[in-house]
This record gives C-alpha cells, sequence and structure tokens, in this order.
C-alpha cells in the first residue's frame, strides 16, 4: 500500500467503513446479550408485552429474588467454584509442567495426543465414564465432574503453557545449566518465573471453559452436585418458562466469565508487550 | 588454573559431521581462541567443553580429569554467552549469586564474593538494578561477574562481544584482557573477529570447516600463516593473493601478466610450478627503482589519516594497498608499488612453500 497521507475525509471514511463492519459481525452476539439484560430488569408484564419492550417500564430486582429463593442457586454456584477452581487447579499442577517437558523435548507429536483427547466429542466416552463412575459408586457425587473437567482444563494448560516456554531463550538455560542448576532447578528458578504471563492466560482460559462446561455436570451430577449452567437449564425444564428469573440466571453464570474474559485481554496484551524476556 | 585438552574431537549432528577430527591443547593459564568463519564449529567446540553438548568421540580433559561424562557444573568451568544471558527476574546481584546459591553456598560467603567482583568489574553501584535497565556494556559485565564469582578453573566466552557497538568493544576488549591478566584463569575465546583474536590471544587456533587450519601466536600466525586460509583471514585488510609461476631456475616468481620478483633464497626444485603470491597490503611501498616493482593502476585511494589505502589493478587483478606516505593519486594514474616481503602458497594445494621470507 502506498504511504500517502490520509486526508481527514479519506480517514473518517475508513473508520466509519471499519466501525461498520465491526457493527455487522458482532451485533448478532451483542444484541443477545442485551435482550437477556434486558429481560433479567423487567417484570413478567413486560416480559410477555409484544409488541416487545426493550427498556423496562419499571426496572426491577425481583427476578433475581426469585432466583436465589426458588433454587438452591448459592449450593450451584459453590458447586462449580469446588468444580472449576479444583480441576483447574490440578490441571496447573500436572500440566505445567508437563508443558515444559513437551516444549524442551520437542514432543509435538504427544502435544497433538493430548489435543486429540480435547477435541474428541464429550458424548463419546460420557457414557463408559458412566459406567465407570456407577461402578465406584461415585455418581451423585462432585467427584466424577471434577475428574472429568480435567478432560477439559488440562489440555488448554497444556497447549498455550508448553507454547510459551517455547519462546524463552534457550540460551537461559544453558546459563543455567551452567551455573549447576539441575533439571527441576531450571524449571523452577528460571522457566516457571519467566512463563508467569503464559501460566495466567492458561489458567484464566482453562477457568473460562470449565465453568461454562453443560454436558459433564449434566450427566455426572446429582441434584445438589450440579454446576451453574445445569443449574440454569433445570430452571427451564422444572418450572413453567418464566423468562425474566431465566435471563436473570444466565446473567449471574455468565457474570464471572464476563469479568475474566476482559482480565484475559489485559493479560494477553501484558504478556505479549513486556519484552522482558529477552535474554536478558 | 586448568589445562585443557581435546582429543580428536569428532561431532555429528544428524548425518551432517560439523567437527571432523580436531586436537587442540590449551596450556594452564593461556588466553585462547577460537577463530573461524560462521559455520566453522568454534562455538560447538566451546559448548562440549562446557558440557552443554558432548562430541559424538574424542576425549575432553579439564585439569587432567577427562570430563566427557560430567555436568557442567562438575568441570569447574564458567561460561559468557554471546547475548549475555541474564535472567531477566532476577536483579544483577542475583543474576551474579544464583551459580552460588544453587551450590549451596553460606549468604555471607555469597555476599562476600559478590560484593569482590562487583567492586573489580564496576557493577557495585548496580546490584538492585534488572537487566532491563542496563546498557550492553553493563550487561557484558554482569554476565562476567556471573562467570567470576564461582571462581572456575576455565573461562568460557562465547563471542561476548558480537552485541556491542564498535566503541565499547575496543574498550571491552582492554577490560576483558586486563581481567585475564590479574586473575591469570585459563580463557577461551570464541570470535569470528579476526582482530580480537589478535589483540587478545595468547594463542590462536583458527578453524574452517570443523578442522583446526593452524595453531599460533598472533605473530606466528601474521608472519606465517599455513595456507591462503589462514593468509587471507587473519590481518585487514586482507592479504592480496596474485596467481604466478616459478621461473625454471627457481630464482623468481613471475605474475601472470609479467611482472616479475627475485626470491631471496632460490628454489631451484620448484621450477615451473604453478603459485600463489600473498602480499599484505601494508607491505607494499611506492617503489624507488621501477626494476623490481609492479606496475599498477589506482581505482581508489581511501585517506583514513593514519595512512591511505590504495584500491589499484596489477595486470586486471585486483589489489589493494596500505600506504604511509600521502599521495595524490587520481582513478587511472599509472603507480609502480614494491612489496617489503611475500609469501609464497602452492596453488594446487594453497598450503604454504616453507621458504624464507621473501
Amino acid at each position: 500500500m502506498i504511504d500517502r497521507p490520509r486526508t481527514v475525509v479519506q480517514r473518517w471514511l475508513d473508520r466509519s467503513v471499519l466501525a461498520l463492519g465491526v457493527l455487522l459481525f458482532v451485533s448478532p452476539a451483542v444484541s443477545v446479550f442485551l435482550w437477556m439484560l434486558s429481560l433479567a430488569f423487567k417484570n413478567e408484564v413486560d416480559n410477555l408485552a409484544y409488541p416487545p419492550v426493550f427498556i423496562p417500564t419499571a426496572p426491577t430486582l425481583a427476578n433475581f429474588a426469585s432466583v436465589f429463593r426458588e433454587n438452591n442457586f448459592l449450593l450451584y454456584f459453590w458447586n462449580s467454584i469446588i468444580v472449576t477452581g479444583v480441576s483447574t487447579a490440578v490441571a496447573l499442577l500436572i500440566g505445567v509442567p508437563a508443558g515444559y517437558g513437551i516444549a524442551r523435548l520437542k514432543a509435538k507429536k504427544l502435544l497433538l495426543v493430548i489435543l486429540i483427547a480435547r477435541m474428541t466429542p464429550a458424548i463419546s466416552f460420557l457414557i463408559p465414564l458412566f459406567t465407570l463412575f456407577q461402578a465406584l459408586g461415585l455418581t451423585g457425587s462432585i467427584t466424577p465432574v471434577v475428574i472429568t473437567h480435567l478432560v477439559i482444563t488440562v489440555p488448554i494448560i497444556v497447549y498455550v503453557v508448553s507454547g510459551y516456554f517455547e519462546t524463552l531463550p534457550p540460551e537461559l538455560e544453558d546459563a543455567a545449566l551452567v551455573d549447576g542448576c539441575s533439571l527441576w532447578q531450571r524449571f523452577r528458578y528460571v522457566a516457571l518465573p519467566l512463563a508467569r504471563p503464559g501460566i495466567t492466560v492458561a489458567a484464566i482460559l482453562a477457568f473460562i471453559f470449565s465453568w461454562n462446561n453443560f454436558i459433564f455436570g449434566a450427566v455426572l451430577a446429582g441434584r445438589t452436585t450440579r454446576t451453574l449452567p445445569v443449574a440454569v437449564y433445570n430452571v427451564l425444564t422444572f418450572e413453567q418458562v418464566a423468562w425474566g428469573p431465566l435471563a436473570a440466571a444466565a446473567l449471574l453464570v455468565t457474570l464471572p466469565v464476563l469479568v475474566l474474559t476482559m482480565l484475559v485481554q489485559k493479560e494477553i496484551v501484558g504478556g505479549l508487550t513486556a519484552g522482558g524476556v529477552k535474554g536478558g | 588454573m586448568a589445562r585443557v585438552q581435546l582429543s580428536q574431537i569428532h561431532k555429528k549432528f544428524d548425518k551432517v559431521q560439523v567437527i571432523k577430527g580436531v586436537d587442540i591443547d590449551i596450556a594452564s593459564g593461556e588466553f585462547a581462541v577460537f577463530v573461524g568463519p560462521s559455520g566453522c564449529g568454534k562455538s560447538t567446540l566451546l559448548r562440549m567443553i562446557a558440557g552443554l553438548d558432548s562430541p559424538t568421540a574424542g576425549e575432553i580433559v579439564i585439569a587432567e580429569r577427562v570430563v566427557n561424562q560430567l555436568p557442567p557444573k562438575e568441570r569447574g568451568i564458567s561460561m559468557v554467552f554471546q547475548s549475555y544471558a541474564l535472567y531477566p527476574h532476577m536483579t544483577v546481584g542475583q543474576n551474579m549469586a544464583f551459580g552460588l546459591k544453587i551450590a549451596g553456598t553460606a549468604k555471607s560467603s555469597i555476599a562476600e564474593k559478590v560484593a569482590a567482583a562487583s567492586k573489580i568489574l564496576g557493577l557495585d553501584t548496580l546490584l538492585d538494578r534488572l537487566p532491563r535497565q542496563l546498557s550492553g556494556g553493563q550487561r557484558q559485565r554482569v554476565a562476567m561477574g556471573r562467570a567470576m564469582v564461582r571462581n572456575p578453573q576455565v573461562f568460557l566466552f562465547d563471542e561476548p562481544l558480537s552485541n556491542l557497538d564498535a566503541k565499547l568493544r575496543v574498550q571491552m576488549r582492554a577490560e576483558i584482557r586486563a581481567l585475564h591478566q590479574r586473575l591469570g584463569t585459563t580463557s577461551i575465546y570464541v570470535t569470528h573477529d579476526q582482530i580480537e583474536a589478535m589483540t587478545m590471544a595468547d594463542r590462536i587456533i583458527v578453524l574452517r570447516d570443523g578442522l583446526v587450519e593452524q595453531v599460533g601466536t598472533p605473530v606466528e600466525l601474521y608472519d606465517r600463516p599455513v595456507n591462503t586460509f589462514v593468509a587471507t583471514f587473519i590481518g585487514s585488510p586482507s592479504m592480496n593473493l596474485l596467481p604466478a609461476t616459478m621461473a625454471a631456475d627457481g630464482r623468481s616468481v613471475t605474475l601472470d601478466g609479467g611482472a616479475s620478483l627475485r626470491l631471496k633464497q632460490a628454489l631451484p626444485t620448484m621450477g615451473l610450478r604453478k603459485v600463489v603470491l600473498g602480499v599484505r597490503p601494508e607491505h607494499l611501498h611506492l617503489a624507488s627503482d621501477s626494476a623490481a616493482a609492479l606496475p599498477v593502476v589506482a581505482q581508489l585511494a581511501e585517506f583514513t589519516g593514519a595512512d591511505t589505502q590504495l584500491h589499484c589493478t596489477l595486470h586486471g587483478t585486483q589489489l589493494q594497498a596500505v600506504l604511509r606516505e600521502r599521495i595524490g593519486v587520481a582513478a587511472g594514474d599509472s603507480l609502480a608499488l614494491t612489496p617489503e616481503q611475500f609469501h609464497l602458497f602452492d596453488a594446487a594445494s594453497q598450503q604454504r612453500i616453507e621458504t624464507a621470507i621473501c
């Protein structure tokens, strides 16, 4: 492209076209979200009104109150925290050293195997898993849910972290080797501190995917051990379609992930522009 | 302080033979420089001495111990890397202390050693800074300090000055040399820059394509290069190489083009052999008498202040001369140059023809 100075009008035109394009792509998703927001704060009359009312005539928090009152919402929230928290933590414990090993040994094939496990449709192994947990007498408890969520969290962490470890200059580890470090010391004192941005991003991504997961909780959890996405689904089936409380519940489930997603944005940019990892 | 010996070192990466049988003996306390063009295997050799790579065959002996099976920390070596390889998340002090910390040295002892090394290198005010807050020269000194505190038997330098600007390079060259004179530790220094090799080395090992071309002091390499590769590699500007033929009686050499030069010592057994005449630019002078002279046509004269670098042609062959005299020369002028000394190499083998320097 020729670097001719753009006039003010041309630049304004560029920006407008870009904005229009972005709007076209983003509007379906955003409009659904905005509608959900609107549903949550409107009373039932407004929600069923036709023509549809977008801005609440009398904004209310009654839907949120109903969600907490009629369902054991806090229990489900706590279940989600346990399942996602524990599976992410375990995945970090296994996945970060695994990512390091894969990066250093250049074990591309092993990485592929791990990714295939992630990409395999959950349905295909849920039934055997269910039978297995049933034989162990674990169905209905929260343990099988945590274990199966590892299928989500471990591959993400291994993949992101191994990619990050590969960007660390190998000369740093040569220097650590000359300084007398064993493999674990190299990992602990040199590689790990430098990979912190990558590990943070990986952990947040694993958290998001695990939090949103529906299928494992739906199949393997019991009434008191279900996670939030499953609980929202059950609001739909067990009671009449109460749009207000449904939207409120969906919003509550989405909120933590939304916040984390915004955090991930900052971390990704931060990790890329830190520039601290240049071999000194 | 330790002697380092490499015996019959071979190194293969997959199918590629990188080091093809290298024997080197470095005396205790010596500053040895491995020099050669990119890809000659000098960094590979250094890494094998350090223990970061292992040879496919051959033995590495440090301080009379065979170290092939030993990890770097047990070889008594320290290394300074080309890109410094400082730990970016640690301060200068922590960088220097790291090796000692891993070795389990007492904290008071660590503090003492770091303080001593940082004093010598002028880093005592920078101990709390991170590497990214330092200049290139400061980072290089931290890298040297990190190597020094462990009191190694052998220092290894892998092109440490390549990332510095010209002026800083000259300064750091002198500092490294001064450090060596102060500490007396055996040092192996790898560089592709022949000036660094010439100014810093006790002995130079010239490498090409995984083999040792010549080992000697800077003077030996300059005065008696063993082949045309070493002859043109050492010395800047490079030695001029001119194709020639020995006269039948072995008393003179005739350049392709007609000019002929007498030899100080006749070589009758070499009659009519094709040779390469090598003459260094600084050994060419303006001829006072046209008898033993090379008639050249000037192309360009570069005045550097101390001397004039003359680019010219001799019967179509490019020639470069470095003249002390200030001469007013324009392109196309004819001049006569005479060599103060020259070297003869066999044209087929490119090897030096041993004879008194002509």
